[in-house]
């Protein structure tokens, strides 16, 4: 006897169905589990439908085969589908919220003018330069004399000093470091002093009686301002992108000679001019100079021998530069909601 | 310094703008600050000339004028004292405004009207002169604008000028500035003295008892002065660079300083009593009242200039009140000396007593000048005083000052600036600033410098001067690295930055406190037996002392954002902190690093409810802190000091404090108005972690045998520590124990009072072999053994 093809395609079609009706109702791994028994299974419901093959005639037989076989793999791709679908979701029954907020982890931070120092140390390191450190509190020997600051000297004017005692003071830069360097080593010297240090400034948006510097020194044979001149500007291309330019200005201190003010070009306006730089293109940012041989007299050195470069800068300087900081209190007040923003 | 532009101009010949003068000083070192053009405050104001003038029949002080205004006659009700007849003075029209928004209008004084305002110099922003009206040249043109009768307004130059260029502390020093830097020379005028014949020494004799600080006193005798105002262009100009016009013969006194730089002083030749000056030093207590009506107690540091009788002046600072001149001043003596710079500055400083003389001496000003300063202000008081100078002028100069020579190896300043100049372009630019160059043999250059610069004694501060000269700007940056200079990293330097990315890594965030705090905040911080480092000076006593611990620094944070409703936070930072030993003035100066826990753990939350902050949390900060630094295990002791007694521990590695943690006490939070006792602490000694953290790692092999875990509860009194427990299980466990993990703790119900309930897993292993259970029976017996015999434990669970 063989069956109309059109009722057997029906039946593989509604068979197909039921499969589908079901796997959608599928909640659970057993369920599925439960689901692939009954049809996959060597007695399961697709596997009996190949016995209707023989109940067609022969020229039909293809045909139905091909079709069982779609249907074969029809069931066995959703249910491997679905199977992946658990995989990733685990138990698919309930809701779940995903926008429900993450359970809390603590961030931390570090102060953005530390981050500048990191930022200026790195770029220093790369160099090949050295990290110094010293003390705050500084004997006057080593603040002021041995940088060729004598006490009564109107440069001493040039800083409002911290006093302790006659002897003692809160040290107004980092330059002493360069000299207890000096007093341990023997040339070559290629040092930075990244610190903090003190001048008797009234606080306001520009001033903080407390402030950090790095300040750099180079000693060797055959050291030149056109190598501090490098420096400088490598540091500067490396701090603020390719495009910035270097200036240095003549200028006055003690320890250094020929002693400079350096400037970038103004980075918000590329030199053009703007209210950043008052219109004048440049943006002032420390001191230079290439080592006084007086300073080298104080940590017998000889100046016919070694020459050597210094330059400083302000963090704070950069810091508000860099995060268009309008007001230098901010930093030492430790809001929260300011260090949160770094 | 100000200076202003047609000032400049009489001394040097130059076509550049205010802009391009200003550009080209400071790119030689002379920072311009600001220029701007010297403000007017006036509108319709007219040249006016008084045709008639009367005094007012009730009012003494006031004149009735009539004042051609060309073409007009206006009357003008006037109150100066100088209103007379054929005055040419400034007229301000009815419907002007003077300065500070003065309106003038016609209006009724003293019954009669005034059709506008007969002005004083002060009255149009020109000077400070307030007293007269203003004296306008006999040319002037009757009815002018007084803004064309005055011509362009000068132009001010407010420049930096730095401590080593004394010379520059007058308008001659930047006009040779510019001189060098234009290519031009500077004029400087030959003065002609006219003296009436006579022995000066009829008049006055010069003695210097002290050559250490005055190395040369030069004077001058004048007769037949008439004091009174200066005229306009003087004191337009004074009031231009900021000196205040007080009559002719100061005026000159005060102008000749602004132009080439030396401190001069007027005596009223009356008032010196014996004919003679002394030079000498000031007895100790010594009292003196100068010319601002300051008295002041001296010592002998510093100079005074004394007459036959008493004190006239302090040296170079000021002159005294007792022989100022005077409006009746008929007879002048003129000083202009060289004073010793650093004795000057000294005196200056302790009487803080800083003024225009002082601030040149002490730079030091040309020994060399004072003759030349000297007869300008002689001429000008001849000029404008109508004054007569009499006889020779007085020149006392013990201390001669010679130029100074200097050999410069052309070879050396080309090697230190990175350039390479020829001799003949070196000996041009030393030359543009007036040093007189000899070329020597072969590299070597002789520079013979004037007595005005002396700030150049050595080779390098003429190499100074060739590269301001030359141009910064033209040395070209070398940016070829150095690889023979490279340095090793500092290892201090890479803890302190590990140390901060670790404890900020827990979710601390950093902060930058000041250093300087007030004493209140600090004493409870203060280690046994030390007081504070004080500031001599401090800003205020709010910035007092310097902070003892870092503590302080984290709860100033703390307060300030509690105060701003932000109340949960995690803060650390790693500073400086200083103390001085009772009974010794040593300091002692440490880096400490400090964190902070205040508030909560954790907020309301939907998997859970907020969570305060306790002494646990604080304390697995520190042990985290010091895993991480390779101290893998440390001692505890009560620490107390700010931290409460029971919730407080030291931290001790290798025998030695390190630092401590705790909870803060209500005292130190009350101090710093901190409302909740919700706050947890720690801090080390920076160096301490430093020394004993570990400096290199070397790898430990892995165990290839498996671990056994073994968990045991024991019961013990409530008063024996977990620690203590811990230890003696690590003391009897073998040498197969390398865990314990102490995971319950329970007092309660479920065991006898007195008593609670600890519960360890112990993990064993061994680098050779499996361990069998037996060996681990054995072991846990003798722990157990162990523990009973130290503290009475019972075993609970096993
Ligand atoms: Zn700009």
């Amino acid at each position: 006897m063989t069956e109309n093809l059109e009722t057997i395609i029906s039946v593989i079609a509604e068979t197909e169905k039921a499969f589908f009706y079901r796997l959608s109702n599928a909640a659970t791994r057993d369920d599925l589990e439960e689901i692939r028994i009954e049809y996959l299974s060597r007695k399961g419901k697709v596997q009996s439908l190949f016995s209707l093959i023989g109940k067609v005639d022969g020229v039909d037989r293809p045909k139905i085969g091909a079709e069982l076989n779609r249907v074969k793999k029809a069931v066995q791709d959703a249910i491997d589908e679905k199977q992946k679908s658990f995989q990733r979701t685990g138990k698919a029954i309930e809701f779940f919220d995903p926008t429900l907020p993450g359970r809390t982890v603590s961030i931390g931070s570090l102060h953005p003018l530390m981050q500048v120092m990191d930022e200026v140390k790195q770029i220093f390191v790369g160099m090949g330069f050295r990290i110094e450190e010293g003390d705050e509190i500084e004997t006057d020997y080593h603040n002021f004399e041995a940088l060729n600051i004598p006490k009564h000297h109107p440069s001493r004017d040039m800083q409002d000093t911290f006093y302790l005692s006659d002897e003692y003071v809160l040290r107004t830069h980092t330059s002493p470091v360069q000299i207890h360097t000096m007093e341990d080593q023997k040339p070559p010297i290629r040092m930075i002093a990244p610190g903090r240090c003190f001048r008797k400034d009234t606080p306001d948006a520009t001033h903080s009686p407390t402030f950090h510097q790095v300040e750099g020194l180079c000693v060797d044979r055959g050291v030149s301002f056109a190598d501090l001149k490098g420096v400088v500007l490598a540091f500067a291309q490396k701090l603020f992108g390719k495009d910035v330019k270097v200036r240095f200005r003549p200028s006055f201190f003690p320890f250094t000679e020929p002693s400079a003010e350096y400037d970038f070009s103004c980075i918000f306006c590329k030199g053009q001019g703007c209210r950043v730089c008052k219109d004048t293109g440049w943006l002032e940012i420390s001191g230079a100079g290439m080592v006084d041989p007086a300073v080298f007299g104080f940590v017998d050195y000889d100046p016919d021998v070694y020459s050597g470069y210094a330059f400083g800068m302000g963090i704070e300087r950069i810091a508000m530069l860099k995060y268009q900081v309008n007001d230098i209190r901010i930093f030492y007040e430790n809001d929260l909601r300011f260090l949160k923003q770094f | 310094m100000k200076v202003t532009l047609n000032w400049l101009k009489e001394f040097v010949d130059f076509s550049l703008s205010a802009t391009q003068v200003a550009d080209a000083l400071t790119m030689a070192g002379l920072e311009v600050e600001e220029v701007y053009t010297l403000e007017r405050n006036f509108s319709r104001v007219v040249v006016g000339k008084i045709v008639k003038s009367q005094k007012h029949p009730d009012a003494d002080h006031l004149s009735l004028c009539r004042v051609d205004i060309g073409g007009n006659i206006l009357p003008i009700v006037c109150g100066a004292p100088n209103a007379y007849e054929g005055l040419k003075a400034p007229l301000a029209l009815d419907g002007s405004v003077l300065l500070n928004d003065l309106k003038v209008e016609t209006q009724k004084i003293r019954g009669f009207e005034s059709q506008g305002m007969l002005c004083s110099e002060a009255e149009l922003g020109l000077s400070e002169r307030s007293e007269q009206l203003m004296e306008l040249t006999a040319d002037a043109e009757v009815g002018k604008e007084l803004g064309q009768y005055l011509g362009e307004p000068d132009i001010v130059f407010d420049i930096n000028v730095t401590p080593n260029r004394p010379d520059c502390l007058s308008v001659i020093g930047i006009a040779r500035e510019i001189a060098a830097m234009t290519g031009s020379s500077l004029k400087k005028p030959e003065l002609n003295i006219t003296a009436i014949p006579d022995a000066i020494e009829k008049y006055m004799t010069v003695d210097i008892k002290d050559e250490e600080r005055c190395f040369r006193y030069s004077g001058r005798y004048l007769r037949d002065i008439t004091i009174k105002p200066a005229p306009f262009w003087m004191a337009l100009r004074l009031h231009a660079v900021g000196i205040r016009s007080i009559n002719n013969v100061v005026d000159v006194t005060n102008y000749v300083m602004m132009e080439v730089g030396q401190p001069l002083h007027a005596f009223d030749y009356r008032l010196l009593e014996g004919k003679k000056v002394i030079v000498r030093a000031a007895e100790a207590g010594e009292r003196f009242t100068t010319l601002d009506g300051q008295e002041h107690e001296l010592d002998q540091d510093s100079l005074l200039i004394c007459d036959g009788v008493k004190p006239v002046a302090l040296a170079g600072v000021m002159g005294g009140l007792n022989s100022e001149v005077q409006p009746d001043t008929n007879t002048v003596f003129l000083e202009s000396a060289y004073f010793e710079p650093t004795n000057i500055r000294r005196t200056a400083k302790k009487l803080d007593l800083s003024t225009e003389s002082s601030r040149r001496f002490e730079r030091g000003i040309d020994p060399n000048g004072t003759i030349y300063a000297m007869n300008r202000a002689a001429s000008l008081m001849v000029d404008l005083a109508g004054g007569h100078v009499v006889g020779d002028a007085i020149d006392n100069y013990p201390q001669k000052v010679t130029p100074v020579e200097i050999d410069l190896s052309v070879h050396q300043s080309n090697v230190w600036l990175g350039v390479s100049l020829k001799k003949e372009q070196i000996a041009e630019i030393l030359s543009s600033i007036e040093l007189s160059v000899e070329q020597k043999n072969g590299d070597t250059l002789r520079a013979i410098v004037p007595t005005f610069r002396p700030d150049l004694t050595r080779p390098i501060d003429l190499v100074e001067e060739i590269a301001r000269l030359y141009g910064y700007d033209n040395i070209e940056p070398n940016v070829a690295p150095r690889i023979d200079q490279l340095q090793e990293a500092n290892p201090r330097v890479l803890f302190r930055d590990f140390v901060r990315q670790t404890v900020s890594g827990m979710g601390f965030r950093e902060t930058c406190n000041l250093s300087l705090i007030h004493k209140k905040f600090g004493h409870e911080f203060l280690p046994q037996k030390t007081g504070f480092v004080e500031l001599l000076n401090p800003l205020s006593e709010d910035l007092g002392v310097f902070r003892p611990n870092m503590i302080v620094s984290l709860l100033t944070s703390v307060a300030y954002n509690r105060n701003r409703q932000m109340h949960d936070m995690r803060l650390f930072e790693i500073g400086n902190v200083a103390w001085k030993e009772d009974g010794r003035s040593v300091k002692t100066e440490k880096t400490q690093i400090a964190g902070i826990l205040a508030g909560h753990r954790q907020e309301n939350a939907w998997y859970g409810k907020a969570k305060e902050f306790d002494f646990y949390d604080i304390k697995g900060v520190v042990e985290g802190l010091l895993a991480k630094t390779g101290i893998e295990k440390f001692e505890q002791e009560s620490a107390h000091d700010v931290f409460w007694d029971a919730e407080s521990s030291k931290v001790i590695v290798d025998g030695k404090s390190c630092g401590a943690f705790g909870k803060i006490t209500d005292d130190v939070l009350t101090l710093f108005k901190i409302k909740t006792n919700d706050l947890f602490a720690f801090y080390f000694d920076f160096d301490k972690l430093f020394e004993n953290c570990r400096k290199e790692k070397i790898y430990n092999p892995v165990p290839r045998f498996p671990s056994v875990p073994f968990d045991l509860a024991i019961l013990i009194d409530v008063n024996v520590s977990a620690g203590s427990l811990e230890k003696e299980i690590w003391k009897s466990g073998g040498e197969n124990l390398v865990d314990v993990h102490l995971f319950d703790y329970y007092k309660g119900e479920q065991v006898e009072a007195g008593k609670k309930s600890v519960a360890f897993s112990l993990t064993f292993s061994s680098k050779e072999r499996t361990l069998s259970d037996d060996e681990i029976e054995n072991v846990i017996d003798q722990i157990l053994a162990h523990l009973s015999g130290q503290f009475g434990a019972q075993l609970r669970d096993r």
